[in-house]
């Protein structure tokens, strides 16, 4: 039998209620690829998980058997983070979906991994808060891909990332051990190298998230531009005048146009560009951050305002769900997720127009520009010999602009398999091996969720130390030690 | 299943959490993007199995995904070609095809219903046996409603006041047999606000439980005597009361597509849900008021299949005097999707009463929706839990309201 | 050999000196390195002479932790002392990690910006030794503590390797992030070479506010203040005396800062409380965390102590200072009533640290990046 046979035999010991082990092939390819379908591979088994003991004792029955493992939240993610392994185990967390404990006195909440975003705001909105961080694909995404993914939305520009937001985490490590991260303990922030780390140092099973008061006063304005230029001129000049805003977002006309499509969103007609720019805070706060913006969008054809949280809804419904709409405008497309620093947007918005002219393959921007977080949706029809390869090309040339300018290959879909073939044009084999150092302090045998993040694996060496004793200008840290 | 249809998914999720079969087993292959994932692999090569099978058996057909998807996938269509692809290829074991069998030589057809009808006695005498037989058809028999008295409809109902339009009327199979009162309502309502009415007689099944199993020949053949119906009767709109005979009738131009001259004459009958038909004709008859706490329940075919939302809750909230709760997690199925409470009854009576628990949270007096089949669901699952509610179509809310009756 | 060894590395060395003990351990030099490489050419010297090293910058906190195990070299970031980018369109600054944070906000306000720390030492104290030591201010209430702000951070292992992570962008997820690793870590894993940071516009307005409470009513009142959609910036209290009332107060800043100020409590001040932020004088010095809800709990156990508390009751973060022998009881009594007790600085025996869940983890963590046990060996958990 091979080790993946063996330990399929075994899981039944584990995990036996029903439906909870999957094997059929049929229903196994359901679970092949994550938001990003270009990478597949049908996993060897599935297990739907109930408990962190649960997924305790399937871990250690991976070290047993030596079979890698993948953790899955809803599969939404955009770099193939979830993609399984043929001669592993996808444990998915969509059955742990119970919120555990509001707890408003210390504004917190605890959720099991598979608890989706939307759904914590949902349980605390009425007694008026909300968790922050926002994705996008908030309604879906679950808890656990946040925290492997360090998610982030719109409203991250003031009130950060998902890692500014976790508090704590119960973690099965690499070797099936149930450990606590907690950001009040002493010692080494691992709660916060964990968040981030996409699934490669263990599986998260209860995370404690913060939870933030609802503001008392919300502006949302959509301001419409001749140009993406413009555009970009006035989220200078906002971030110039010292104004932090809960969000700022842009998009093309070309990401206008399929939202449009989708949504019927109606933003102003003939928009070289809009702009989203939502204000919220205390009252008077708002109101004077308003009155400046106002001036600032002096340049915009129309500035709407949104007078109720229907009509803010209405407009933010465009931007949401312009990822996806594309699709109506386009038959294929591939999502990148490169950030620049915010003042290198207007030039390299204009490079990215020459790429699309350059290789005849349209690009539609939409982009948290408030931190600039360019989202650029590179649009081809697969059915078009070349196509592909171009749009490949393009989007590659795209992130090869973000590393010039000084920014990053991905500011929330992470890494994954997509781009770990980028990571050596942003960071050196040292950086690297020594990210991979945390690594192998969690998981020497290198079974959780391997291939992903890193181009190479770094071979851990089973007994930590050895280099005690011996010459280090000799192992200088270059050579991967066996 | 049609490849291009089936590649407008970008597999974003988006759909996941308005399924309600996913927000009941958390399992990809019973989520909209699984099962349209499911249609891939067989329109690759994958033979239809079991499995496959059964997936595409547990989606209610409720189109809340539809509503969902921001990419536009037309998962309605999907579903029910797959459905057809499933009864063309796949063979069901013997029991489940005696199952199936014996609902749709029922189901639409009336005369064959009233004798499922309490009070004739047969299906509670029988209930017993058919449960042990098979749950499913236990679940039929619960299911079928008390009906106090039949309500024979005239064949055309005048206008109060000017004469504003003129209308025809669906009776629909389930809704004309087990709730007569819902149609007398609606067509009183109908002519309160200045609408002549034509109910012609002998109108059967519009077809919708036959598309929505897969059945599209015996669709096809309903759907063509329902147009020949109205044509004879003279009317160019019909008004329709149950929200799944709604959102079928509007598809019958897609149904029929493979015979253009059927389609044209399909096209030339417009469908409207009463609710979007008395919204469009704005009110002319007075509004008594109903002193009312009522909680507003989307029914799928309605808010998901046909869009209509706005609507009824415009009507029901104009009325003076009455207040309406909205349900949390209103997006999501009640489980009673036509025949899916007789072939998937614990997954029906988990949605039930997952629903039944959001609607008791409102506090409201009465339910209302747009399809008795899901207030008598939900109602149902409120009385297992030891609870009860009054229950109303819209139609009897307006109708009430209207003739300055109490409800 | 270790002379020779250190000075074949070519970075400046001196004697060391009483005042460059690190607790009771006195170093045998004192490296000036100038630069990132010079940094890696020093610790690859005292690995090949297996010296152990401590970090220090403004030596401002030198006192905190356990003393290590052992030191040969401390390693003064006074000559790393540049301002290498500050990128004011980005909100961004990079910069050496012996820049000290006055330098630092000197240089930003030019600008009207400011890297938000307001903590113990927020004038000595250097970008380096922050971050080391993880220390967080008022406003981490609103901004978070300094492993929030840190976007990016170039350090060196014990083996000379210089390692980068993150950028100069604020968002960015691409690799794990090694600075909320370093973060906090005194000196155990490494030396922080450079870090970049986001910062934030100067408020253009500030308003404190203050008021005396018993000790029974702060818990509530600090909740209350917490959720006020007027949103303070930072909710601090100063319990000098046990026995006597405590002071609440609390910042906004921003637009109409005194008016939304004056809906929290009663008594507006337009500057700042001489006290705020400071850790405060005393023999013994502990980090004392606790969920907002415990707050109560804390303050009922310190009543007639006689030891100080100072700190923020919203994020539930204080220090403790007196002192005495009187220290080591209240330290388990804290506890035990659920708080987490990080002995900063004392010369009393006791364990520093309580009970630490991940423990194992971050020994190996340790034993990965630091595995012959040379940087600042002992200093920190577990005797990590
Ligand atoms: C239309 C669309 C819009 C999006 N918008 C945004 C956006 O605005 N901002 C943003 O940041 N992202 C966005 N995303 C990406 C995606 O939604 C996020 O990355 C999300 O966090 C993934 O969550 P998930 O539950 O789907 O995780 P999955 O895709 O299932 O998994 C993602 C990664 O997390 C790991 N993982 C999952 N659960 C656990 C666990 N319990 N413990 C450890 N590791 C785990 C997996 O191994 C994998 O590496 C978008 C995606 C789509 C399709
Ligand atoms: S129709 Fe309803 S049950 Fe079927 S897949 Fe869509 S949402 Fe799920
Ligand atoms: S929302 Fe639409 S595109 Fe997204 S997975 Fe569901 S069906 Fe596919």
């Amino acid at each position: 039998m091979t080790p993946l046979a063996e330990f399929i035999t075994a899981l039944h010991g584990v995990a036996s209620g029903e439906g909870e082990v999957i094997t059929d092939p049929v229903r196994l390819r359901t679970y092949e690829c994550d938001g990003l379908t270009y990478h597949r591979a049908t996993p060897g088994v599935v297990v739907l998980a109930e408990s962190a003991t649960q997924i305790a004792a399937i871990v250690k029955l991976c070290n047993r058997y030596g079979v890698p493992f993948v953790a899955r939240g809803s599969g939404t993610g955009l770099s193939g983070g979830a993609l399984p392994r043929t001669d592993g185990v996808l444990i998915v967390t969509s059955k742990m979906r119970r919120v555990l404990e509001i707890d408003l006195p210390n504004r917190r909440a605890v959720v099991e991994p598979g608890v989706t975003n939307l759904a914590i705001t949902e349980a605390v909105r009425e007694q008026g808060y909300y968790y922050a961080p926002d994705p996008s694909s908030q309604q879906i995404c679950s808890i656990g891909g946040n925290v492997a993914e360090n998610s982030g939305g719109a409203h991250c520009l003031k009130y950060g990332f998902t890692v500014n937001h976790v508090e704590a985490c119960e973690i099965v490590t690499p070797d099936g051990d149930i450990v606590v991260l907690d950001r009040m303990d002493p010692g080494y922030d691992l709660l916060g190298a964990f968040v981030g780390s996409e699934g490669t140092l263990g599986v998260a099973t209860k995370v404690t998230v913060r939870l933030s008061r609802t503001p008392e006063a919300v502006t949302t304005v959509l301001a419409a531009f001749a140009s993406i230029e413009q555009g970009g001129q006035a989220v200078s000049a906002i971030i110039g005048a010292g104004i932090v805003p809960a969000a700022i977002e842009m998009m093309d006309a070309l990401s206008i146009e399929a939202a449009e499509a989708a949504v019927a969103c109606a933003y102003p007609e003939g928009a070289g560009a809009v702009l989203i720019v939502e204000l919220d805070g205390p009252a008077e706060a708002v109101e004077r951050q308003f009155a400046q913006l106002t001036e600032i969008c002096a340049q915009a054809f129309e500035l709407r305002v949104a007078a109720d949280p229907a009509e803010r809804a209405a407009i933010w419904k465009g931007r949401k769900s312009a990822f996806a709409a594309v699709g109506r405008i386009s038959p294929a497309y591939i999502v990148q997720d490169g950030v620049v620093p915010r003042t290198s947007l207007p030039s390299v918005l204009a490079s990215i127009d020459r790429l699309s002219a350059e290789y005849g393959i349209k690009v539609a921007n939409v982009f948290h520009a408030g931190d600039g977080n360019l989202h650029p949706l590179v649009l081809f029809d697969d059915a078009e010999p070349g196509a592909g390869e171009r749009a490949e090309t393009v989007s590659g040339k795209i992130l090869d602009l973000c590393i010039e300018n000084g920014g990053s290959i991905t500011g929330e879909h992470g890494v994954g398999v997509d781009k770990s073939r980028y990571m050596p044009r942003m960071f050196s084999d040292d950086d690297l091996d020594t990210m991979q150092l945390v690594r192998c302090a969690f998981d020497p045998r290198n079974l959780s969720n391997p291939g992903k993040v890193f181009p190479t694996p770094r071979l851990c060496g089973e007994v930590p130390g050895v280099r005690k004793g011996v010459h280090p200008l000799v192992e200088s840290g270059k050579a991967e030690q066996f | 299943m049609d490849p291009k249809l089936i590649k407008d998914c970008v597999h974003c999720g988006f759909c996941l959490p308005t399924c309600p079969t996913y927000v009941l087993w958390g399992e990809e292959m019973d989520s909209p993007r699984g099962r349209i994932h499911l249609m891939k692999q067989h329109t690759d090569g994958t033979p239809v199995t079991p499995e496959m099978a059964g997936h595409f058996d547990a989606c209610l057909g409720c189109m809340a995904c539809v509503t969902a998807c921001p990419s536009g996938v037309k998962y309605d269509r999907l579903i029910e070609q797959t459905r057809a692809e499933v009864e063309r290829v796949h063979v069901r074991d013997p029991q489940e095809r005696a199952v199936r069998g014996l609902v749709f030589s029922l189901f639409p057809y009336p005369r064959r219903l009233r004798l499922l009808r309490p009070g004739i006695g047969l299906a509670e005498r029988m209930a017993p046996f058919l449960e042990r037989v098979h749950p499913s058809l236990g679940a039929m028999a619960a299911l079928a409603p008390r009906v106090t008295r039949r309500q024979r409809l005239p064949r055309r109902v005048r206008a109060r006041g000017p004469r504003r339009a003129v209308v025809g009327m669906l009776t629909g199979c389930v809704q004309g047999e087990f709730f007569p009162q819902v149609n007398a309502a609606t067509a009183r309502v109908l002519a309160l606000e200045g609408c002549e009415v034509v109910i012609p007689p002998g109108q059967g099944c519009c077809g919708a439980l036959s598309v929505h199993s897969g059945h599209e020949d015996q669709a096809r053949r309903f759907a063509r005597r329902t147009i020949r119906t109205f044509e004879r009767a003279g009317v160019t709109t019909v008004v329709v009361n149950a929200a799944g005979c709604g959102s079928s009738m509007k598809e019958y131009g897609e149904l029929l597509a493979g015979q253009p001259e059927w389609a044209a004459r399909a096209r030339a009958i417009r469908t409207v849900d009463l609710a979007e038909w008395l919204a469009e004709l704005g009110p002319a008859a007075t509004r008594h008021p109903l002193p009312l706490t009522i909680a507003y329940h989307d029914a799928c075919h309605l808010a998901h299949a046909q869009g209509i939302r706005a609507q009824p809750r415009a009507l029901l909230s104009a009325i003076p005097g009455l207040s309406v709760r909205e349900v949390p997690d209103s997006a999501i199925c009640c489980g009673s999707a036509g025949t899916y409470n007789i072939f998937q009854p614990e997954a029906a009576r988990d949605l039930g009463d997952r629903k039944a628990k959001s609607v008791a949270s409102t506090g409201a007096e009465v339910l209302v929706s747009a399809n008795p089949g899901c207030t008598m669901q939900i109602a149902s699952a409120m009385g297992r839990a030891g609870g009860s509610i009054r229950v109303a179509h819209t139609a009897e809310v307006l109708d009430a309201s209207l003739r300055g009756v109490p409800l | 050999m270790a002379e020779e060894a250190l000075e074949k590395s070519g970075v400046t060395l001196r004697e060391a000196g009483p005042l460059d003990a690190v607790g009771d351990v006195l170093p045998s030099y004192v490296a000036l390195p100038e630069s990132v490489e010079e940094i890696s050419a020093l610790l690859r010297a005292c690995a090949e002479a297996d010296l152990a090293a401590v970090p220090v910058g403004g030596g401002t906190k030198l006192d905190w932790g356990a003393p290590p195990e052992r030191c040969d070299v401390l390693i003064d970031t006074c000559c790393m002392n540049q301002i290498i980018e500050h990128a004011a369109g980005d909100l961004v600054v990079r910069a050496q990690a012996g820049v000290t944070l006055e330098a630092l906000a000197d240089r930003l306000a030019t600008q009207g910006q400011e890297l938000v720390y307001d903590g113990p030492f927020r004038a000595d104290a250097t970008v380096g030794g922050l971050l080391a030591a993880g220390t967080a201010g008022p406003r981490s209430f609103r901004y978070g503590t300094p492993r929030d702000l840190l976007i990016g951070i170039t350090v060196v292992l014990a083996d000379g390797t210089i390692a980068k992570s993150g950028g100069k962008v604020v968002k960015n997820v691409a690799g794990y992030d090694l600075g909320k690793l370093f973060t906090g870590s005194f000196g155990t894993l490494g030396v922080i070479a450079e870090a970049t940071f986001r910062l934030h516009p100067l408020a253009a307005e500030r308003a404190w506010v203050q008021t005396r409470l018993t000790p029974a009513q702060v818990q509530d009142a600090a909740v209350r203040l917490a959720a006020a959609q007027a949103e303070p910036t930072a909710v601090e209290l100063d319990w000098p005396d046990p026995s006597g009332p405590v002071t609440l107060a609390a910042l906004v800043e921003g637009a109409a800062a005194t008016r939304r100020a004056q809906t929290l409590l009663d008594e507006v001040t337009s500057s700042m409380p001489g006290w705020w932020g400071e850790a405060g004088e005393g023999e013994s010095l502990a980090e004392v965390r606790c969920m907002p809800d415990r707050v109560g709990g804390v303050l009922a156990a310190l009543e007639g102590t006689g030891l100080a508390l100072r700190g923020s009751p919203v994020s539930g973060r204080f220090f403790l200072r007196g002192d005495g022998a009187g220290f080591v009881p209240v330290v388990a009594g804290l506890r035990e009533a659920g708080a987490r007790v990080s002995v900063l600085a004392s010369p009393y025996l006791m364990d520093r640290w309580g009970e630490v869940s991940a423990l194992p983890l971050m020994r190996r963590v340790k034993e990965r990046f630091d595995p012959g046990r040379r940087m600042s060996p002992g200093r920190f958990v577990g005797g990590i």
